[in-house]
């Protein structure tokens, strides 16, 4: 604090931080193996939110547009790839592991690239046209978008669950004490984590990804530079939609289950995850949804003093509140304003 | 196609004098809207090989609509552009890059958070040569040594004569067969006014056509062979530089000069 004097605000934000670490810190000492088994929930569900925070964030880094039809795309296409691996492989538990690769990969390109496709083609029809209307028309659209992709999805798929057999076994990879770290829980790390570094450095160092950083930092110059604008900016729907895609097969391999509205409360968990973690920021998405996973697992794994499930929700959303209200640039954001 | 009665309108043989040639840009009678304001109401201009040319006027008499005009990003509804023989005036703007039009933009229009050598990239976007950057890259340093003390530095940390030396270097780098600058000493220190102006004859001497916009007439008419005055979407005169000076109704309106 420069000031010297911190604002109230402050005192209390600290305070709860204090309250947050004792609560950690009580619960670790109880029972140090369930604390971190739970650690390791949370970092799997973390990083699920992760990767769909990853498209929010992408597209609102170029756009200043937040795309609320993410979720559901994210939903559908991890409903198609369902359809995929029953339908088309006719994946069971006992189906032996080949297969069970082949039916994965397959599933992992097709939701890929449906979800980019989508996602493109949302750009095009809803959102390029309104790149110059007021801020809240293409907002308005976005919601639209949403509740279009999500009947979709409802007028294929039905309001049941689609469910498929846990295909990646949870039997633990190593054990240490009592703590185990479960393939299914590795499997989400394992793709996250190095999609987050390519990502970056794609971001940070192709052409592509000047591109990008040019069109977000400022369109009408990029052009004058020789960026086919429109192109990056659907390069980028492209990338966001497949981060959706992978997020939706790698949702329903872990948690074996979702419907046509998956989406939309995981979509607004993650575009929490994304604000949390500065909209705009790669590595504040990543950093958002895992913290947000964790809070969550926390919340409803611990023992001691714990609000529980019941409180989830209002928990994550009090936290997007909060984060809009007192740090609007969230953890990592910028601070500079865009322009000069 | 305009040509009001205020115009003394004296073509330069083409050819004459200092390798000046035949026009590479042309605008021909061109019409340009802001949403539904009629900002270009039938520009005519040229620019020839190795001229500096220049477009003097006061504020909001549609010179950076001109250039937005000519660079795509803000297509006429009427009227022709061509750039060495070819229509441009449909072209998107990365494609008008591509043949050979760069631009430093008013106000600069850095990219803030980018690194000044990063900046410098940008602008050689659309080259294929690749080759060839390293060598642009020296030239641009040349021009500006500041900005190899600089280069790792974020653009939007820079001085706003700084920035400006970037913004030049930054259209420099994709070899432009016409240079438009737009402003370049717009809210710098006399000092640096100078600098800029010098650097812009230099680069026109080694070979490049410039078509210079500004609001400071008195230094743009000095560097120019040419100069077009323009006034509410239109160009009221046009003539050479050193005789626009000497023009009082130039005097009066954008010299200073009673």
């Amino acid at each position: 604090m420069p000031s010297g004097r911190p604002s109230l605000v402050g005192l209390l934000g600290l305070f709860f931080l204090l309250l947050i670490i004792v609560w950690l810190g009580v619960n670790f000492v109880k029972d140090p193996q369930e604390f971190i088994n739970v650690f390791f929930v949370g970092l799997t569900r973390g990083a699920v939110y992760a990767l769909i925070a990853l498209g929010y964030t992408l597209v609102y880094g170029i756009l200043q547009l937040i795309n609320f039809a993410h979720g559901d795309v994210f939903a559908l296409s991890g409903l198609i790839a369902s359809s995929v691996l029953l339908s088309v492989f006719g994946v069971t538990t006992d189906s032996g592991a080949g297969l069970v690769i082949v039916a994965i990969a397959v599933a992992l390109i097709v939701a890929m690239v449906l979800a980019s496709t989508l996602n493109v083609t949302i750009e095009f029809v809803g959102y390029r046209r309104l790149r110059h209307a007021p801020r809240l028309a293409a907002l308005i659209t976005a919601i639209g978008m949403s509740f279009i992709v999500q009947n979709i999805a409802l007028a294929i798929y039905d309001v049941d669950y689609q469910s498929i057999p846990r295909l990646i076994p949870n039997s633990s990879v190593l054990t240490i004490g009592e703590v185990a770290l479960q393939w299914n829980k590795l499997f989400v790390l394992a793709l996250t984590i190095p999609v987050l570094l390519a990502l970056t450095w794609m971001v940070r160092e192709t052409r592509h990804g000047k591109a990008m950083r040019a069109t977000s930092q400022d369109r009408d110059a990029s052009a004058m530079m020789g960026i086919d604008v429109n192109r990056t900016i659907s390069f980028t729907f492209a990338l966001a939609g497949s981060l959706a895609g992978a997020a939706g097969l790698l949702f329903l391999l872990y948690f074996t289950t979702m419907r046509y509205d998956t989406g939309f409360e995981l979509g607004l968990i993650a575009f929490t995850a994304a604000v949390l973690g500065g909209i705009g920021n790669l590595t504040g998405a990543v950093l958002g949804g895992i913290l947000i996973g964790l809070i969550q697992e926390f919340n409803e794994g611990l023992a001691w003093a714990t609000p529980g499930g019941d409180w989830t929700r209002s928990i994550v959303f009090g936290i997007l509140i909060a984060i809009l209200v007192f740090r609007p640039s969230g953890l990592l954001g910028e601070q500079t304003p865009e322009g000069e | 196609m305009s040509t009001p009665e205020t115009s003394t309108a004296v073509p330069v043989a083409a050819g004459d004098g200092d390798g000046a040639g035949g026009p590479i840009l042309k605008v021909e009678g061109i019409h340009t809207y802001y949403g539904a304001i009629h900002a270009i109401k039938g520009v005519t201009l040229e620019v020839r090989k190795g001229e500096i040319v220049t477009l003097i006027g006061a504020n909001g008499a549609g010179k950076s609509t001109t250039l937005r005009s000519i660079n795509g990003l803000n297509r006429p509804r009427e009227g022709r552009i061509t750039f060495q023989g070819e229509d441009i005036t449909n072209r998107p703007a990365h494609e008008v890059v591509a043949m050979g039009i760069s631009q430093s933009p008013e106000g600069r229009r850095l990219f803030p958070r980018m690194s000044v050598l990063e900046n410098l990239e940008m602008g050689a976007f659309q080259r294929t040569d690749r080759q060839n950057f390293g060598e642009d890259l020296d030239r641009v340093y040349d021009l500006f040594p500041r900005l190899a003390e600089r280069k790792t530095q974020k653009a939007g940390t820079l001085s706003g004569g700084e920035q400006q030396m970037v913004a030049i270097g930054r259209a420099l780098m994709a070899r432009p067969k016409l240079l438009m600058l737009d402003e370049p000493s717009m809210g710098l220190a006399p000092i640096f006014v100078e600098k800029i102006f010098e650097i812009i004859v230099e680069i026109n001497s080694q070979g490049t056509p410039i078509l210079l916009v500004e609001q400071n007439a008195l230094m743009a008419l000095d560097v120019a062979k040419r100069g077009y005055v323009m006034e509410t979407g239109q160009i009221a005169i046009t003539d050479d530089a050193d005789r626009l000076s000497e023009n009082e109704q130039v005097k009066k309106a954008y010299l200073g000069i009673a």
